[in-house]
């Protein structure tokens, strides 16, 4: 990669190693905890069944992934609506670099943070996991990393589209909405809910039976990329307005 | 030799009607208008980061906006062309290096001896919030000599500056002058119109 190719990507990790992006990553181990009391305590009072040994690992993953997609979600809409709103970000396409990576380098450049901290954090939970013999790690892995990929694809749709607020709040309604989604009658009510609602929630319950979700996580890919592509081709637009 | 700057038409009504003009090679041409009169936004035409309701411009024969009209050009906007959060030193050696087109880490010295002859060494180390405004606005004018463009267009470049300051921003400007076509868009009372090759009205 070029410097007129990687100046927005090695920006916008600059910006996003600042305290103000990493800082709500800090809330994972806290929310984590929180979760996995609750998940014990419900458990143990008979409200979610009794889960064995697997299970338990697909949860702990899972809750992890829906935790950093939830703040990765959240910090992505700031992060762009702040970004692509900027005079600075403007002035800097007067500079010899693509335009086109004025929306690919700050996009990767967020991929790639969010990455690392899914691999932190579920590196941290597997680690506090017992050996379990034959089971699917990277399927899991795999599987669960998909919400983390739609986050940042949303966020950067709803950064381009809507102040960061907005978007934020959009998108936490957008993922409890996914969320609702692991409730099986929900589905039941109507089919074509499975492809227009992200099924977050339901690649959990899918996992949770595992091997299986790989529809549904490559529904929830499709959304990324229609987010993406959305925003890519909003962001030409927008670039281009009076 | 075709004018490196050329604009035929240029009209963002109701403030300009019709503007047209041309800058050569190793001229200066100060562009005069008061606050509101649409320099600012004919700047951001000129750079390709906005439409223009009507235009024929041509940087260096090229479209403004197409890599052509950017690679060899130096646009230097009134807000400074910083990011708030990110160190002075690494965004101006991330621009020289692009300007120059070669890796950020062949370009460190002489970023470094440029602001110790400027005196801002002590400073650059700093993010553009902790600067003042004159030191933001020397920052701005420092990829114009420390690359050699063919094409610098400036949007009021001495608005911070002090009356003590102005020759160093000049010092900054002028020598460009002789391998580049200038445009600076500037208000009446600007020092720069002393050094102008040609002043017109907007």
């Amino acid at each position: 990669m070029n410097g007129r190719m990687s100046f927005h990507y090695k920006s916008s990790i600059l910006l996003l190693l600042r305290t103000r992006w990493v800082g709500p990553y800090l809330l994972l181990p806290p929310m984590l905890a929180f979760m996995v009391y609750a998940e014990a305590y419900l458990s143990a009072q008979g409200v979610t069944g009794i889960f064995d040994m697997e299970q338990r690992t697909v949860l702990a993953i899972w809750n992890a992934s829906l935790l950093l997609t939830l703040i990765a979600g959240v910090n992505s809409c700031l992060f762009f609506s702040r970004l692509w709103g900027s005079f600075w970000f403007r002035n800097s396409l007067s500079l010899p670099v693509s335009r086109a990576s004025g929306f690919w380098g700050p996009f990767l450049a967020a991929l790639s943070v969010v990455t690392i901290m899914y691999l932190l954090t579920t590196g941290a939970v597997i680690a506090a996991l017992p050996d379990i013999d034959q089971f699917p790690w990277l399927q899991v892995l795999a599987e669960l990393y998909v919400p983390v990929i739609w986050a940042v694809s949303a966020g950067a749709l709803l950064g381009l589209i809507t102040s960061g607020t907005a978007g934020s709040l959009f998108f936490v309604t957008l993922m409890l909405f996914g969320f609702l989604t692991s409730i099986p009658s929900f589905f039941a009510s109507s089919a074509w809910l499975q492809v227009v609602v992200p099924p977050v929630g339901r690649i959990m319950t899918l996992c949770l039976v595992y091997p299986s979700g790989l529809i549904q996580a490559v529904i929830l890919l499709v959304h990324s990329v229609v987010a993406v592509t959305l925003g890519r081709l909003l962001y030409s637009v927008g670039m281009k307005r009076r | 030799m075709a004018p490196y700057i050329s604009i035929g038409g240029y009209s963002d009504p109701p403030r300009i009607p019709h503007l047209s003009f041309e800058v050569n090679h190793s001229e200066l041409v100060a562009l005069v208008g008061g606050p509101g009169s649409g320099k600012s936004d004919l700047m951001k035409c000129l750079a390709g980061i906005r439409r223009p309701v009507r235009d024929s411009i041509r940087i260096l024969g090229a479209e403004p906006g197409s890599m052509r009209s950017r690679e060899r050009s130096i646009f230097v906007f009134q807000n400074f062309n910083y990011a708030p959060d990110i160190l002075i030193r690494t965004q101006l050696e991330q621009r020289i290096s692009l300007l120059r087109g070669v890796p950020s880490r062949k370009v460190k010295d002489d970023v470094h001896d440029w602001c110790e002859r400027m005196e801002l060494l002590d400073v650059y180390m700093n993010y553009p919030g902790k600067l003042n405004l004159l030191q933001l606005q020397l920052f701005s004018l420092a990829p114009v000599s420390l690359t050699s463009p063919l094409v610098v267009i400036l949007d009021e470049p001495l608005r911070n500056v002090s009356d003590s300051s102005v020759d160093v921003a000049l010092s900054l400007i002028l020598p460009a002058v002789e391998n580049a076509a200038v445009l600076a868009l500037v208000q009446k009372m600007s020092p720069l119109l002393e050094k102008a090759d040609r002043i017109m009205d907007i």
